[in-house]
C-alpha cells in the first residue's frame, strides 16, 4: 500500500514536473499576454464602419480614408484649438473670424514654421520647418510642397477642386523660393490663401519617396499612395487589410514629438449595434458613427463616455429645380412648410441634432441666423401649393439611402405630413453602393443628401451647393444674382465685404428654398472613460495623435 | 371488422363529408389549429380596414417607440406608426403575394409537368423538348432559392409584380417535377391507353384523364408552399428587396425594428416576427392535413380509425 502511495505520489510529481516543463515551453506565448496588456496603455482600438478604401485623398472620400489621412499626413497649417462650449473636456478648432490676425484666422504652423500674406491678397509665402522627416526618413523641403500641388494639377479629381478654390490656375502658381520656402500666387485676391492649408485634404507628400517608387510608369505614385502612407504625419501605416483592419504605428521621429498612443488598430465593424456592444464590453476604445438611440442608450454605461457636439454635418433633401413641380419656388417653399422639423428632431435624432435653419453650417463664421421662415404649417403649405396651381396636390418620389438608418424614418414621417396637403410621396430606397451615383445623376425629383463643407468659410460653403456651375450643386439650383455674389466673394480678400455678400446670398437662397431643410446632426464621440484629448474637427474625423490615456 | 374502401362512399357527400371533416379535426387538433390560424389570417387581411385601430401608414412622430399599452396595444415603431394596425394589414400584402406567386407557379409548373411527363416516353422532337425543359428546371433549382429571388427582383425592379414573379419562378420546378412523375405513371394506365386507342387527341387525354388524376400531391404542396412563400416575401423585404417602405409587411416591419432591439425597444420587431412564424406554421399544418386527406390510402386508414373509435364509444 505504502509503496503504491509512494508510486502514485511520484506519479503526481512526475505529472507536475511535466506540466511545468510544458508550460515553460509555451512560456514566451504566455508572457506575451501580460506584455500585450501592458501595451494596452498605448494601444487604441477603434471600431469603425469601414476601413479605408484608398489612401489617396485626390480620389477617395470614404469614411476610413479621413482618419488615415489625418494620421499619415500633415499639412502646412492648423487651426488653434479651444475648449468646446458645451463639452469642455473636448476641444475644437477656433474657426471664428479674427480680424486682428493675418488672413483673419487663428492658426498655428504645422509643417510651416512661419507664413506671410501679401496685402494684395494674391500671394502667401510659407517658411517650412527644417529637419522634418517623413515616415520614410526623407527631409521636408519646398520641393515636396510643389510636387504635391503639381500632382493635384496633373490628376484632377478632388485635386482640381482644391486648386480651383485656392485660386491657383497653373502649376507655376506654386513656386519654390528656396530649399525651405514656398509661395502660392494667384491672379486675383483669394480669401482662402491660408485657410485652405488647414484642410485635411491638402497634405504634403514625401516627393522623394514617391518619385522613387513611382518611376517613369507612374510618375505621381498613384499605386503607392493608394496603399501606403507617404507623408510627414505622426503615424506610419503598418498594415492595411481592407474590410478587416488598418494598423497605424506612432513615429518616434515625428517633428511634433511621438504621439502618446503607440499603436492604433482601426477595425471594420459594419453594424453600429456591434460597435456599441464592443465598446460596452471594453473590447474597443472608440465606437464611431452610432445611431441616435444607441447614443442615448449608451449614456451612463460603466467605463464609457459619450460626448456630442455641434458639427459641420448637414442633412437635407434636394428639391430638383429642373424637375416639375420643383421648378416653382412656391412649391419648394410649401415642401418646407410641410416638413415636421421639430418632430423629426425628437423622434429620429433624439435631440442629437439641431434643426437645419440655414444653408451652411451654423457653427461657421458668416452664418446668418433668422432667415428660416418655414416652421411647420400645413395651411400655409396648402395655400402656396394652390398659388402654384397645384391645389389638388401632386405625386412625386423621394429617394433615400438604404445605408443611412435615419433617412427612412424621416422619409416616412415626411410622407405622412405631405399626404395631408395632397402630396403623394413614393419612397424609393437606393442601395448604399449606388446612392452617390443617384445623387450625382440629378435625375431624382427629391433625394436626401448629407454633407459637410470642410473649409469653415461662408464663401466656400455656399459656392459648393448653390453656384450654378458647382459640381456639388445637386439640386440644380440656379440664380444669376447668387452666382454673381459668390463669384465676387471668391475674388476678394476683403473680409467685411465678403461677409456682406455671403449674407445677401444666404437671404436669397433661404427665400428660394432649393432644399427641404432637415438637420445639423451632431458629431458624437463614444469612447472609454480613460481616453483623453478628443478634438472635434470640421472635417468630422478623429486624429489619433490627439488621444492619451489617464 | 375490416373497413374497406367501399365504406367511404357510404359516408356520403354533402353533410356526410362535413361530418367526416369534423371528426378528423376532433381527432387531429393540430389540423384544427392550422385551419383556425389560416382562417384568422385571411379574415384579418379581408377586414383590416375595419379591424385595425389606426391607419397603417400614418406616422405620428409624437408617439414614436411607445411600449405596448393604451391606445397602441402593441406599441409604436420608430416613426410612430401603430404596430398592431400594421400587423393586421400586413397579411394583405404577404398573403396576396404568396398566394398569387404560388398559384402562378403551380399553374405553369403543372401544365409543363403534365406535358413533359406525357411526352417523355415518346420518341422524337417532343422527347427532346421534354428533356430540355427538365434540364432547364435542373439549372433553376441549382441556384440557391433566395439568391435567385434577389437577382430576379433586382432585374425586374422593386415592385409587387416582381416579387410575385420571383416566387413563381423559384417554385415552378417543384410543381413541374411533381406533375411529371404523376403524369409518367398515369400515362401507362390502361384507361389512358384506351382513350388513345379510341382516337382522342393528346390534349384531350391530358386535360381529361391525366391532370385530374395527378392533382392530389400538387394540392398538398400548395399549402406548404404558400407558407414558405410568405417567408420568402418577408425575407426579401427584410433585406430591402421586397415591398416599398412604409407598406405594412411583416418582413419589412422586422427590418425596420431590429435596430431598436439592442436599445430595448423589442416590440416593433418581435410582434411581426411572431405573426410571421405563427402564420407559416398554420399553413404547414393545413398542408399536412391535405396531404393525409388527399392520399386515398391514408384517408382510408384514417377513416377506418375514426369509425373504429366511434364504434368503441
Amino acid at each position: 500500500m505504502a509503496d503504491e502511495n509512494a508510486l502514485s505520489l511520484d506519479r503526481r510529481r512526475l505529472l507536475e514536473t511535466a506540466a511545468l516543463a510544458a508550460s515553460a515551453a509555451v512560456m514566451p506565448r504566455i508572457l506575451g499576454i501580460p506584455r500585450a496588456f501592458a501595451q494596452a496603455g498605448s494601444t487604441m482600438v477603434v471600431a469603425a464602419p469601414a476601413t479605408p478604401q484608398s489612401l489617396d485623398c485626390v480620389f477617395d472620400v470614404s469614411l476610413g480614408t479621413f482618419e488615415a489621412i489625418g494620421a499619415l499626413y500633415d499639412g502646412l497649417l492648423g487651426f488653434d484649438k479651444i475648449p468646446d462650449a458645451n463639452v469642455p473636456v473636448a476641444l475644437r478648432e477656433d474657426i471664428a473670424f479674427h480680424p486682428e490676425k493675418p488672413g483673419g484666422v487663428n492658426m498655428h504652423g504645422k509643417l510651416a514654421e512661419s507664413w506671410e500674406i501679401d496685402p494684395s491678397g494674391r500671394r502667401a509665402v510659407f517658411k517650412l520647418r527644417q529637419g522634418v522627416k517623413s515616415s520614410w526618413g526623407n527631409e521636408l523641403t519646398a520641393e515636396d510642397v510643389k510636387w504635391t500641388w503639381d500632382r493635384s494639377f496633373a490628376l484632377g479629381a478632388l485635386g482640381a477642386f482644391y486648386t480651383t478654390v485656392s485660386g491657383l490656375t497653373r502649376p507655376d502658381d506654386v513656386r519654390v523660393e528656396d530649399k525651405y520656402t514656398v509661395s502660392f500666387n494667384t491672379d486675383s485676391p483669394n480669401p482662402l490663401l491660408l485657410k485652405i492649408h488647414t484642410n485635411l485634404y491638402t497634405p504634403v507628400y514625401d516627393s522623394k519617396k514617391c518619385k522613387e517608387v513611382g518611376g517613369s510608369d507612374d510618375p505621381w505614385a498613384r499605386k503607392f499612395i493608394e496603399n501606403n502612407g507617404a507623408g510627414f504625419g505622426p503615424y506610419a501605416l503598418q498594415q492595411l487589410v481592407r474590410g478587416q483592419q488598418a494598423v497605424f504605428k506612432a513615429r518616434a521621429d515625428y517633428y511634433g514629438g511621438k504621439p502618446a498612443i503607440d499603436t492604433v488598430i482601426f477595425k471594420e465593424v459594419p453594424t453600429s449595434a456591434s460597435r456599441v456592444q464592443l465598446l460596452r464590453g471594453g473590447a474597443v476604445d472608440i465606437a464611431q458613427y452610432l445611431q441616435p438611440l444607441e447614443v442615448v442608450n449608451l449614456r451612463g454605461a460603466p467605463n464609457t463616455v459619450v460626448e456630442t457636439v455641434p458639427a459641420s454635418f448637414m442633412i437635407w433633401v434636394e428639391l430638383n429645380a429642373k424637375i416639375e413641380p420643383f421648378d416653382k419656388v412656391d412649391v419648394r417653399r410649401a415642401m418646407n412648410y410641410a416638413f415636421p422639423q421639430a418632430q423629426v428632431m425628437k423622434a429620429v435624432f433624439q435631440g442629437l441634432a439641431d434643426p437645419l435653419r440655414g444653408c451652411m453650417p451654423n457653427i461657421y463664421p458668416g452664418y446668418v441666423d433668422g432667415l428660416y421662415t418655414y416652421d411647420y404649417n400645413l395651411d400655409k403649405a396648402k395655400e402656396l401649393l394652390a398659388k402654384a396651381g397645384l391645389g389638388g396636390g401632386f405625386k412625386t418620389t423621394l429617394a433615400y439611402n438604404a445605408g443611412d438608418p435615419v433617412q427612412e424614418p424621416i422619409a416616412i414621417i415626411y410622407q405622412t405630413a405631405l399626404r395631408q396637403v395632397g402630396v403623394e410621396l413614393e419612397l424609393k430606397k437606393v442601395p448604399a453602393g449606388s446612392f452617390y451615383n443617384a445623387v450625382t445623376e440629378r435625375k431624382q425629383p427629391m433625394i436626401f443628401y448629407v454633407d459637410s463643407p470642410w473649409c469653415p468659410d461662408p464663401g466656400y460653403s455656399l459656392t459648393l451647393y448653390f453656384a450654378s456651375k458647382s459640381y456639388v450643386n445637386y439640386s440644380n439650383y440656379a440664380n444669376a444674382e447668387v452666382d454673381k455674389l459668390l463669384a465676387d466673394t471668391a475674388a476678394t480678400a476683403d473680409d467685411k465685404a465678403r461677409l456682406e455678400m455671403t449674407k445677401k446670398a444666404q437671404e436669397i437662397i433661404m427665400s428660394e428654398a432649393p432644399w427641404t431643410f432637415v438637420a445639423y446632426p451632431n458629431y458624437t464621440m463614444a469612447r472609454k472613460a480613460n481616453l483623453k484629448g478628443w478634438t472635434y474637427y470640421t472635417s468630422n474625423n478623429i486624429r489619433f495623435q490627439d488621444f492619451s490615456r489617464t | 371488422m375490416t373497413v374497406t374502401g367501399s365504406t367511404i362512399p357510404a359516408v356520403s357527400r354533402g353533410a356526410g363529408s362535413f361530418a367526416f371533416f369534423r371528426a378528423v379535426l376532433r381527432n387531429h387538433p393540430s389540423f384544427a389549429l392550422g385551419y383556425a390560424i389560416v382562417l384568422l389570417v385571411v379574415l384579418l387581411a379581408t377586414f383590416a380596414p375595419w379591424v385595425a385601430p389606426f391607419p397603417p401608414e400614418f406616422a405620428d412622430a409624437d408617439v414614436f417607440l411607445q411600449p405596448p399599452g393604451w391606445p397602441h396595444l402593441l406599441g409604436t415603431d420608430a416613426t410612430g406608426m401603430d404596430v398592431l394596425s400594421r400587423m393586421i394589414w400586413a397579411p394583405r400584402i404577404d398573403l396576396s403575394i404568396a398566394v398569387l406567386g404560388t398559384l402562378l407557379s403551380a399553374l405553369v409548373g403543372s401544365v409543363l409537368g403534365a406535358l413533359v411527363g406525357y411526352y417523355q416516353s415518346v420518341r422524337g422532337l417532343a422527347r427532346l423538348a421534354a428533356g430540355f425543359v427538365m434540364r432547364a428546371a435542373d439549372v433553376l433549382q441549382a441556384f440557391p432559392v433566395f439568391v435567385f429571388a434577389i437577382a430576379l427582383v433586382a432585374v425586374f425592379g422593386q415592385s409587387l409584380q416582381s416579387i410575385v414573379l420571383a416566387i413563381a419562378f423559384v417554385n415552378a420546378p417543384i410543381y413541374l417535377r411533381l406533375m411529371r412523375n404523376q403524369a409518367m405513371s398515369i400515362r401507362t394506365m390502361r384507361y389512358v391507353e384506351a382513350a388513345w386507342l379510341a382516337g382522342l387527341p393528346d390534349a384531350r387525354i391530358i386535360v381529361r384523364h391525366v391532370v385530374p388524376n395527378a392533382m392530389a400531391p400538387v394540392l398538398a404542396q400548395l399549402s406548404v408552399n404558400i407558407g414558405w412563400s410568405i417567408l420568402l416575401t418577408a425575407s426579401l423585404s427584410f433585406i430591402g428587396a421586397g415591398v416599398k417602405a412604409p407598406t405594412p409587411e411583416w418582413g419589412s416591419m422586422i427590418a425596420m425594428g431590429y435596430q431598436n432591439i439592442i436599445t430595448g425597444q423589442w416590440w416593433s420587431s418581435i410582434f411581426p416576427g411572431l405573426a410571421l412564424a405563427v402564420t407559416v406554421f398554420g399553413f404547414a399544418l393545413v398542408g399536412s392535413s391535405i396531404e393525409v386527406l388527399s392520399d386515398p390510402a391514408r384517408r382510408r386508414r384514417l377513416s377506418g380509425r375514426l369509425t373504429a373509435a366511434r364504434g368503441a364509444a
